[in-house]
């Protein structure tokens, strides 16, 4: 892959050199990054966007925390976290809460299925420079990897005074948060961009 | 959040957290939500004011510098969520009825909306601005 890039951070036009399978390249003046070439990357894409959706659908099918003390016991699902903000009167949060830890990533993911299945076929459809803008867009505001941080910032603050179980919902969406996140750097967006156009007849 | 502990209610702030997990000692989560939801916004919001400013003032840093500066913010913006995250799951765990009970405080609400704004704000930033002083220097010197 060769060609032209104007740096996205400092808008330098930089003139690729041949990029072999695993290159990457970043601007000479400021050190931002401009594009990894990978061969395969479609199919990267595919296997780590199918394997975290599975995984999605799993995290939301069994427990993910249980907490029990002085005899009582308190079982949650991915799902509760959320929908309890919600029923405890803090509807706006518990929407952005599950947006940003279930929704947005599974679309993102269902995004990436078809944008990368259509590249990889060479199918073209006018619809193809949108998804993927919306793609780039939506990337940013998933926080999968924030939310596990978050559950083990949880897990530690409870432990002192109750036992605290992670069930199997739990390392489903850690096994999910991974997945997604390899599957979103594997798309490199110079890349897309690049066969889009090609795909489109340009 | 609110904890009721066998009905006697508390209201714990971000800080009040921290110190709390002090005394646990859980030092490193303590300075992890002390760092990610105290600082980090902070720092995210006086670095914007910072190059919004620069982009036509001088500045003592160099224009690869306030790049570094604004990559920096613009990675470490969701994750001043975590807090928020910690209280959503707190409050769906937590539900003992009796015993003990956590309820979401106002600040969950605030604070959410620190970061969706500050995140929204990074992005809105274009960072070629730092480096457009520099060209039109170069271009006057020739």
């Amino acid at each position: 892959m060769s060609g032209e890039i104007a740096c996205h951070d400092c808008d330098l036009l930089v003139t690729l050199g041949v990029l072999q399978d695993g290159d990457s390249a970043s601007c000479p003046r400021c050190g931002g990054f401009l594009t990894q070439y990978r061969s395969n990357a479609y199919s990267r894409v595919l296997a780590f966007a199918i394997s975290a959706l599975i995984l999605l659908l799993l995290a939301n099918s069994f427990s993910f925390l249980s907490f029990a003390a002085g005899g009582a016991e308190s079982q949650i699902t991915l799902r509760e976290t959320p929908t309890a903000l919600w029923n405890q009167g803090m509807p706006f949060v518990g929407l952005l809460v599950g947006a940003f830890i279930i929704a947005i990533p599974a679309v993102v993911l269902l995004m990436l299925v078809t944008l990368s299945t259509a590249l990889h076929i060479g199918y073209n459809h006018r619809w193809l420079p949108r998804l993927a803008k919306w793609l780039v867009h939506l990337q940013h505001w998933s926080m999968a990897e924030v939310f596990i941080i978050g559950v083990i910032v949880a897990l530690v603050k409870l432990s002192s005074m109750a036992t605290v179980v992670v069930g199997i919902s739990f390392w489903a969406y850690a096994g999910f948060t991974i997945c997604f996140l390899l599957a979103v750097t594997s798309l490199d967006k110079y890349q897309c961009w690049e066969r889009v156009d090609q795909v489109a007849g340009k | 959040m609110y904890t009721e502990q066998l009905g006697v209610g508390e209201a714990n702030t971000i800080l009040q957290g921290v110190i709390l997990l002090i005394e646990m000692g859980s030092i490193p989560i303590a300075l992890v939500i002390f760092l990610f939801s105290v600082i980090v916004p902070l720092g995210k919001i006086m670095a914007m004011f910072y190059l919004v400013l620069t982009v036509r003032s001088h500045s003592p840093l160099t224009p690869h510098q306030r790049s570094v500066l604004y990559r920096v913010t613009e990675f470490v913006g969701k994750w001043s969520m975590v807090d928020v995250f910690v209280v959503a799951i707190l409050v769906a765990l937590v539900q003992l009825a009796g015993l003990l009970v956590v309820r979401p405080g106002v600040a969950a609400l605030s604070f959410a909306g620190v970061v969706i704004l500050t995140m929204i704000a990074t992005q809105s930033f274009d960072s070629r601005l730092i480096w457009d002083n520099t060209k039109e220097a170069e271009r006057g010197r020739d």
